[in-house]
């Protein structure tokens, strides 16, 4: 209770009210990375960055949990489907953040599409719910979400996602308040087959300052990852794991922040296909 | 439904996202790179209102017009500061050995041209046989001549106060509440190039707010003006120049601008000064070049020649132009002595104000050059002597005490230049004279009060005073030099037409020292660094004692491939300026510091489009010890299809600063011949598109428009520009014919 007390502290005196936190890096390996993910591919790119799913060859399903500061009153959950078509990938995504009281929800509809080696371009149609226990009402609005990435070289990938670019607002609440518009750009950088590092910079206009974010992956063991990252603003430390095999992935990672405490991170993806 | 268009324009940019293959030609990308860099860190430097077109039509020429690489115009690129003394004495070292250059590929061959060289300069420079030799004829020129008509239009959309209706009566009462004229911009310019040997052309231009022939105002403004009222173009410039004919190295009439040594005595125009790169310290006189641009500030009008034989050259020039004054009158009991109180810089004429103080006085230059050089020895001797028709005498104050006052300055200096092997030594020395102005006899009786309220109780004779630059670089390997640089300027040293090396904008009451450094430590890795450290020998403007500070910079930068380069840079500045507590007394300066952080990379989406991502912090600590941060970020894409007559330009970017003091300056893509770099604080967003469509061959459209939105205001600007409303649109149209 006494976190849960600082912890609201913290977030009403760093930002405006309706500081709406569901733009938030989503995935076992993002979490484990510092949050570092807007270069990655994968499924959960489809949430990072959804330039990132233009490759996805299976047809996959992916559940994430994210216990924040082990509180289940601050948990997020996820969940994500992708199709690979001939025309591009196309994804449903439903993410959940808070709990019956206070909770915002965002559904979204992605299409990624693959324009060769050099640009790959996604884009996310977003609805968004918030709802306030009590009575208090529900809130909804809608905004979109834009990325491209690029395999520059053939060890350099760069990434630039935008969120709500033109800053549409939740127009039934009192002041019409502005949803935020987060923007990140980064890279990822393959140094050997089995190691990668990732960096990236976001600026989230609800928030004060900027979030710098790298992380580290390291394939141990044959499809068994080990993975580190750094984050600033807040400033957090992730470790986690990830073990992958043909038609299952699972990644855990935990988050250590100085005065909230730890996090733990769950994801999960299914693929079918060839 | 303003917000659809946004939409609208920014998937039409994703839509064009169509990779296709073409042949990598000849692009200016690496040469831009560098001017965007440079006029940036001249933008932080505090030269925000620069009018930057005055400073790249050099460069624009140099990429519409290439020099020869088998000819002595090469040393043009190391006046631009495109390659050093160093590579140029290579360049020459190479045709003396192997002869004239066949290709260009040839180099990359060349001693001392890395990789960020070669892209740099050959979009720039042509191989052709020498016809500096060649007769003009009359027919040549008119069947081989360039002409050139720009014409371009500007407006910020939404109505500035300034332009806001109004009676006369409430004019007349306040009458500097408003511009006159209509809030467009429109500037035409033609040129005329015949092989770079004859050029010509003229400017016309008027600023908004200014009145063009459409404008009407009132009778009794009107009567108000007088004989200043004035409708139409307010700038009206014109150039004849021509170069290489015989024993006339080049000659002018016109508008022109002057540079010779290393800008102490004379250097008219602008130059880049610090925020060149550390190998371009050592500045290299370009003598006489037309001014084509609309700056209607530093530049001379009138004739110049420089005539050379063997060794030796010599130019003679002379200027006459009218400039913008406050004029004031002081009376006396048998005349009434008029004098300046302050010299007008901006070029604006929009305000009656404005108006009254437009071209009120006449400014005339006369002067010269004799230059002598040997094969690595270079020395100059410059003198010029200026004239105003009412004398100048400032607003009495303890800074500006040791500013130019009076009517005449004489002034006068010896540059030196050597540059062997793996040294450069660079240096100039230069004083100045003011003959002050004739002191009006004391007068008895009551206006004896008038007459003593003069400053500084009539202008004597000053001087004189002495400045003087020494510098040395050195290149120990082909992928390093350094340089350092002292330089001293008396606290009296007065020159209207001076632009050296130097902290602030001012050669004038000044020392210090300057350390840089130049490295290319691996493949593919470049460093450029400096420190610089100054003293302010007297007060400046609000900084109420002798000053000090420091300027360290780190850039370090890297090519992932051909197309894709990124850096990072660092930059921390610490000055003085007055306390701003209120609690003291006497405001003392006390020291502050701007430190800032970019990170920046270009790349490129398959062929056709180009993108580039910037990120920077910037912060500022206050003389409180409160702190405020600036972050900026943006994307770029630039859709620019090989072969096809258009494209397209798009930048998203968002900024968050508190204040003005954490402004973060962000180089902007323009149409061609425009510059902006708008500084940024408060919180919100900013959008561009730039579009430019070739119609035939000889016509060139571009047209741009872009937004800054603002989230935590409810107006824009202040004063005149102030726009009731979260957000500024700034539209541009331009048209280039080509013949």
């Amino acid at each position: 209770m006494k976190r849960l007390l600082l912890l609201i502290t913290l977030i009403l005196s760093t930002s405006s009210i309706f500081a709406y936190d569901i733009i938030h890096p989503i995935g076992g390996r993002a979490a484990a990375m510092g949050g570092s993910s807007v270069a990655s591919q994968g499924l959960w790119a489809m949430q990072n960055n959804p330039a990132g799913m233009a490759h996805l060859d299976k047809i996959s399903l992916g559940l994430y949990y994210e216990n924040r500061w082990m509180l289940p009153e601050t948990a997020y959950k996820c969940g994500a489907f992708a199709l690979p078509t001939k025309f591009g990938t196309l994804g449903l995504s439903f993410n959940q953040f808070g709990s019956s009281k206070y909770n915002e929800n965002k559904f979204g509809l992605a299409y990624a599409k693959d324009f060769g080696r050099y640009l790959q371009i996604g884009l996310q149609l977003d609805y968004l719910l918030l709802k306030i226990g009590n009575d208090y009402g529900k809130f909804n609005a809608v905004t979109f979400e834009l990325g491209i990435q690029s395999h520059v070289t053939d060890k350099l990938t760069l990434g630039t996602y935008i969120f709500n670019p033109v800053n549409f607002s939740f127009e039934q609440t009192l002041n019409h308040e502005k949803l935020p518009i987060v923007f990140r750009f980064g890279m990822a950088y393959q140094f050997t087959k089995d190691f990668i590092g990732q960096c990236e910079i976001e600026k989230n206009t609800d928030l004060e300052g900027v979030s710098l974010r790298g992380g580290l992956e390291y394939e141990a063991v044959k499809n068994l990852y080990i993975r580190a990252g750094v984050q600033t603003n807040p400033g957090i430390l992730s470790f986690g794991l990830g073990y992958g095999i043909r038609f299952a992935q699972i990644n855990v990672a935990a988050q250590l922040h100085n005065e909230l405490g730890a996090s733990v991170q769950i994801g999960m993806i299914f693929s079918i296909g060839k | 439904m303003k917000r659809l268009v946004f939409i609208i324009l920014s998937l039409f940019v994703v839509s064009f996202a169509k990779a296709q293959i073409a042949i990598d030609t000849l692009s200016t990308e690496a040469l831009n790179n560098l001017l965007i860099e440079q006029v940036e860190r001249l933008a932080e430097d505090g030269d925000e209102d620069a009018d930057y077109e005055d400073l790249l039509e050099n460069y624009i020429f140099l990429c519409e017009n290439p020099v020869n690489l088998n000819s002595e115009e090469t040393m043009r690129l190391v006046e631009l500061h495109l390659i050093s003394v160093f590579q140029y004495e290579e360049l020459q070292k190479y045709r003396r050995f192997y002869g004239n250059f066949m290709f260009l590929d040839e180099l990359e061959m060349v001693e001392g041209f890395d990789e960020q060289t070669v892209a740099i300069i050959r979009p720039v420079v042509c191989i052709e046989k020498d016809q500096s030799k060649d007769k003009i004829t009359l027919n040549k020129m008119a069947r081989y001549g360039k002409h050139q008509l720009v014409g371009r239009y500007e407006q910020v959309l939404e109505r500035q106060q300034g332009y806001a209706p109004i009676d006369d009566s409430t004019l007349l009462a306040k009458p500097n509440s408003r511009y006159l004229g209509s809030p467009q911009k429109l500037q035409f310019k033609y040129t005329y190039n015949y092989r770079n040997k004859i050029r010509a052309g003229f400017t016309l231009e008027k600023d908004a707010g200014e009145m063009f022939f459409t404008d009407k105002v009132s009778d009794t403004i009107r009567a108000l003006l007088g004989k200043q009222y004035q409708r139409g173009f307010d700038f009206v410039g014109f150039h004849l120049y021509a170069k290489d004919l015989g024993i006339v190295k080049a000659a002018v009439l016109g508008d022109y601008q002057l540079a010779f040594g290393q800008g102490l005595t004379l250097w008219s125009g602008m130059s880049f000064g610090k925020a060149g790169a550390g190998s371009s310290v050592m500045k290299q006189g370009r003598g006489i070049t037309p001014k084509g641009s609309a700056s209607e500030y530093a530049f001379m009008r009138g004739a110049a020649v420089t005539l050379g034989a063997g060794a030796f050259s010599g130019t003679i020039f002379y200027s006459n132009r009218l400039v913008d004054a406050n004029i004031s009158v002081t009376d006396t009991l048998e005349s009434e002595a008029e004098f300046v109180s302050s010299l007008q810089e901006t070029g604006y004429h929009r305000t009656i104000g404005e108006l009254q103080d437009r071209h009120a006085i006449r400014q005339q230059i006369v002067g010269g050059h004799l230059a002598f050089a040997i094969a690595h020895f270079e020395v100059g001797y410059t003198a010029h002597h200026t004239w105003l028709s009412v004398p100048l005498e400032l607003k009495p104050s303890h800074y500006n005490q040791f500013y130019f006052q009076g009517q005449r300055l004489s002034n006068q200096g010896v540059d030196f230049k050597y540059v062997k092997g793996k040294y450069a030594v660079f240096g100039e020395m230069a004083m100045s004279f003011n003959h002050g102005t004739k002191t009006p006899e004391p007068v008895e009786g009551p206006t004896q009060a008038q007459t003593a309220f003069r400053p500084f109780d009539g202008l004597r004779a000053q001087g004189p005073a002495y400045a003087g630059l020494i510098g040395l670089t050195v290149k120990p390997a082909g992928y390093l030099n350094f340089t350092i640089m002292y330089r001293d300027y008396g606290k009296a040293y007065q020159n209207l037409y001076s632009n050296a090396f130097g902290e602030g904008s001012r050669n004038q009451g000044q020392r210090g020292i300057y350390l840089g450094v130049e490295a290319a430590p691996a493949p593919y890795w470049n460093i450029l660094a400096y420190a610089d450290q100054f003293q302010f020998t007297w007060l400046t403007s609000q900084v109420n004692a002798p000053s000090r500070g420091h300027d360290y910079y780190l850039r370090v930068s890297h090519s992932f491939n051909r197309r894709t380069q990124a850096y990072l840079q660092f930059r921390s500045k610490t000055k003085m300026k007055n306390s701003t507590d209120a609690f003291v007394f006497s405001h003392y300066p006390i020291f502050y510091t701007k430190n800032a952080v970019r990170f920046n990379i270009n790349y490129q989406l398959g062929w056709d489009i180009h993108c580039a991502n910037k990120a920077e912090y910037a912060h500022y600590r206050n003389d409180d010890g409160s702190n405020e941060h600036g972050y900026f970020l943006c994307q770029d894409i630039a859709y620019k299809p090989e072969n096809k007559p258009y494209s397209l330009t798009f930048r998203y970017a968002i900024f968050d600063a508190k204040d003005y003091n954490a402004r973060i300056y962000a180089y902007e893509n323009d149409v061609l011949y425009s510059f902006s770099v708008p500084a940024l604080y408060g919180k919100g967003m900013r959008v561009y598109l730039l579009g430019k469509v070739k119609l035939f061959n000889a016509l060139t459209l571009y047209a741009r428009i872009g937004r800054t939105i603002y989230s935590n205001r409810d107006d824009v600007g202040s004063g005149l520009t102030l726009i009731e409303g979260n957000h500024k649109t700034d539209v541009k149209a331009e048209i280039i014919w080509k013949l």
